[in-house]
């Protein structure tokens, strides 16, 4: 399966033509909980045609301030009422001193913030009742790190008891921004917690920074890394391709769809994996 | 919370910088590249604005604008998880904080909350009332679309040029805007008497004639024929663009 992130750039084009065909859409919830009128209408009609997959933007998991008990349970609404496959959210906080930033900003890489950042994804999947994915985000600078980013995340992935998120061009961008091999970061994950890949492309704004994006095509090694990934992953999971700024015409996304699923056909092709 | 003084400190540090520019030492962080935190935030934060509100960002300066956005982001805690919902804290912050620029642009609060109904009539939930599309405007009990918002207006901030606007055309306007089932927004320029009938018919459905009976009760006075007459071309046209989306279901005729 390999879906895209839904966009109202090409929400029309996308419902009156096949040019796109993806297995599967992904929304963020904040951005459709409570919408009604013209939007509303066309995001029913994308739900009779495809599954929907989630992908949170506000929950601020990694922040100091409270849990908004509150969104959360909107969330959980709007996850069963769309029949939501999977939720995930970022490894990040996207609000702190009671004020939304409508951003992800890096946690810092401290035990302390492995015990706190645990305990609240834990607590989400309680109430949520379901497992939620937590995505790796791209960083150009670190925050008063006591640990290495891997073991950060290693950490709370294994005390949360959650799943990964595997977003294949963040750990090349974060990779190149601090100067790591990306093969042998990929090698540390856990792999069985692996239940969703993302997928874009990014800007390399100087020699020694890249900026996630999500405006331009997937570049060369980040598939590359991907096809790795797979290998190393050996079994299917769900891969979305993100495209949110400079959208391109909707064929040239459906060429990266289809060579996102040639990829994971062919390294699963090596041996008799199972396939989603 | 299990977060220590240092890590809970060196988040707000960041998230502070973000909001106003100013950087506090954090440690271990790379400073040529810390800038595009503030850099990438301000610019969603902007964004929304511009697009909540694009004919107050054509009327200001560059320099107002920016130094209005600045002093919301800077000095207001945006609550809303949904970032669409965000520029409807900068209508009131500017509001409430009784902005210069309100008194630079006698109209611009105005201005802003128009331009605010529009999106939240847009984007708002879906609200569904029982109506029968067949029925007789004359006679049949006039169901209200319960997708609008009355407003009424000191400068006619909805039907002219902004740039044009000037203190001479200050007097009494008033609008009645609603989406329609297309998910269009449609305002449409009415009187104290139509908009008082349309709070009537926002508490139940009434015929035109219990209109009429309720409007000249309350305000002891007759309606003249000339006046029953406008007032029936007015819902006519309503019932056209689905501000009366329909008809009561019982007790259907008088």
């Amino acid at each position: 399966m390999v879906g895209i992130g839904y966009r109202k750039d090409f929400a029309e084009e996308f419902l009156q033509s096949n040019i796109l065909d993806p297995s599967f859409i992904e929304v963020a919830p904040e951005n459709w909980i409570g919408i009604g009128g013209f939007w509303k209408k066309q995001f029913l009609k994308v739900l009779e045609k495809y599954p929907l997959f989630t992908h949170g933007l506000s929950l601020s998991i990694g922040s100091p301030d409270e849990l908004d008990f509150d969104f959360l349970r909107k969330v959980k609404v709007f996850l069963n009422e769309t029949n939501s496959k999977i939720y995930s959210e970022h490894l990040s906080y996207a609000k702190c001193d009671n004020a939304h930033l409508y951003d992800l900003l890096p946690i810092p890489f401290t035990y302390d913030a492995v015990k706190h950042v645990s305990k609240r994804i834990k607590t989400v999947q309680d109430l949520l009742e379901r497992k939620i994915a937590i995505e790796i985000v791209s960083y150009y600078t670190p925050i008063a790190p006591e640990l290495k980013e891997i073991e950060f995340i290693n950490m709370i992935l294994e005390e949360a008891d959650c799943e990964l998120l595997l977003d294949v061009n963040n750990v090349y961008v974060n990779s190149f921004n601090h100067q790591y091999d990306a093969k042998a970061f990929i090698d540390q994950l856990p792999m069985g917690r692996v239940s969703y890949i993302h997928m874009a492309g990014h800007e390399k704004v100087s020699d020694t920074l890249i900026i996630d994006t999500h405006g331009e095509a997937i570049i060369d090694p980040v598939y590359d890394l991907f096809e790795y990934t797979m290998h190393q992953l050996k079994r299917d999971v769900p891969v979305l391709l993100e495209r949110d700024f400079n959208i391109p015409e909707l064929q040239e996304l459906q060429i990266e769809i289809n060579r996102l699923s040639a990829i994971k056909q062919s390294a699963l092709k090596i041996k008799d994996y199972a396939t989603v | 919370m299990q977060l220590s003084e240092p890590t809970f400190k060196h988040q707000s540090n960041l998230a502070s910088y973000c909001r106003t520019g100013k950087l506090s030492t954090i440690p271990g962080i790379i400073r040529e590249n810390v800038h595009h935190y503030r850099r990438l935030v301000y610019n969603v934060v902007d964004d929304m604005l511009q697009n909540a509100y694009p004919i107050t960002h054509e009327l200001l300066t560059a320099k107002e604008w920016e130094g209005a956005v600045n002093n919301f982001f800077t000095n207001h805690p945006c609550q809303s998880p949904q970032v669409w919902y965000m520029p409807k804290e900068f209508y009131q912050f500017l509001a409430d904080t009784k902005h210069p620029l309100l008194k630079k642009y006698p109209f611009l609060e105005e201005l802003l909350w128009f331009e605010w109904v529009e999106v939240e009539l847009f984007m708002m939930e879906d609200k569904i009332v029982q109506a029968d599309k067949s029925g007789n405007i004359l006679s049949g009990r006039l169901v209200l679309n319960p997708e609008h918002h009355l407003l009424s207006f000191n400068y006619p901030v909805h039907n002219k040029n902004a740039k044009l606007i000037k203190i001479s055309d200050k007097g009494k306007y008033y609008v009645i805007a609603h989406r329609n089932t297309e998910g269009e927004v449609i305002f449409t320029d009415s009187s104290p008497a139509l908009i008082r009938m349309i709070e009537y018919l926002s508490e139940s459905p009434l015929s035109i004639k219990e209109l009429f009976n309720e409007f000249q009760q309350e305000y002891n006075l007759l309606l003249s024929d000339e006046d029953q007459k406008s007032i029936i071309r007015f819902f006519e046209n309503a019932y056209k663009q689905q501000l009366i989306i329909g008809f009561g279901k019982q007790n259907d005729l008088i």
